[in-house]
């Protein structure tokens, strides 16, 4: 019992001290490093696309796969939910 | 459910329908302003939400029914990849409509503009039907979880 | 100008925690559900302050809305 709380207070120190090692270690809010790609929807998105939003552009046209997975993944989960429930709602 | 306090009641009432046509607003103008099908759909669900919790259910409002709202789940999802069979000349989710002149297809001004509702080509489509398929998906969550929550406590009453 | 932006962003999140440590610590389970809702709306706010709005509307309809209605059913089933 006394091993397994200095067990779990060691690995809640190590959690802790990595998440503030690496807030520390953040670089500045708007400067990524690799940069080619998001300077290229910018750029281009207007014009290939028609849209004014960017990220509809993105999410609808040049990631259209992404969308079509989240698509699946909520229409399983309420066929899940449908089954689950299926005696007991009216 | 037993229906909340006549005060809840009523301000419900005011609000709802803006909620909805707030919602709609957002899907409808996913390509131009903030927003998409995803997240009108959430806030249209979330106006179903608002009408189920302080009305006690919603057996009053003949529109919303469960297989219905089912129906429109499926068909949304078919519709969204029918828009994407739609440019299989080219690849999978090729955007054929866009700047072509016809439907959605008018070419769109480079730059900060207040922008046209024209434009766009397959994305507000998709927009709609991602929409759609969000709104129906997460109303049907909502009325068979209330469902269930009567059966419930009917149960524990005996 | 800048400062503001940072002094806003410091009050919010320390509100949000203070609303989800509140969410732990209450008895009641009515009380505890709203205020886990206020820490998921003031999350809404900072990813709009962050300018992502999309997020912030997602986060909003769901966490706010949602999460909060289907908590208040499971709740006044149980009762």
């Amino acid at each position: 019992m006394k091993t397994k709380k200095i067990i779990f207070g060691i690995a809640f120190l190590l959690f802790f001290s990595l998440i503030l090692v690496s807030a520390f270690q953040m670089r500045p809010f708007g400067e990524p490093v690799l940069s080619e790609m998001d300077d290229y929807f910018i750029a281009n998105a207007q014009q290939e696309t028609g849209t004014n939003n960017v990220v509809t552009s993105i999410v609808f046209d040049y990631r259209g796969f992404d969308t079509l997975g989240e698509a699946t993944v909520l229409f399983t989960a309420i066929c899940a939910i449908i089954a689950l429930f299926r005696g007991v709602s009216k | 459910m037993s229906p909340m306090s006549k005060i809840v009641r009523t301000i419900t009432k005011f609000v709802y329908s803006i909620i909805i046509i707030f919602g709609f607003y957002i899907i409808v103008h996913g390509h131009l302003t903030p927003g998409g099908g995803f997240q009108g759909g959430a806030v249209t669900a979330s106006a179903f939400a608002l009408l189920l919790v302080s009305y006690g259910s919603l057996a009053s409002k003949k529109f919303v029914k469960k297989d219905f709202l089912s129906f429109l789940e499926s068909s949304g999802l078919t519709l969204f990849i029918a828009l994407a069979f739609l440019g299989l000349g080219t690849t999978f989710f090729y955007n054929l409509l866009a700047n072509s002149g016809g439907w959605f297809g008018n070419v769109s001004s480079v730059g900060i503009n207040p922008g046209d509702m024209n434009t766009g080509g397959v994305v507000p489509l998709m927009n709609m039907a991602v929409g759609l398929e969000v709104l129906s998906g997460l109303g049907v969550i909502l009325l068979v979880m209330a469902g269930a929550m009567e059966f419930t406590k009917k149960k524990e009453n005996l | 100008m800048s400062s503001f932006v940072e002094i806003i962003h410091l009050v919010n999140l320390v509100i949000m925690l203070a609303a989800a440590l509140l969410a732990v610590l209450f008895r009641k389970l009515l009380p505890s559900v709203i205020a886990l809702s206020v820490a998921s709306l003031l999350l809404s706010l900072e990813f709009y302050l962050l300018h992502a709005p999309d997020v912030a509307i997602a986060e909003a309809a769901i966490g706010a809305g949602l999460t909060m209605a289907i908590f208040i059913f499971a709740i006044r089933g149980t009762r």
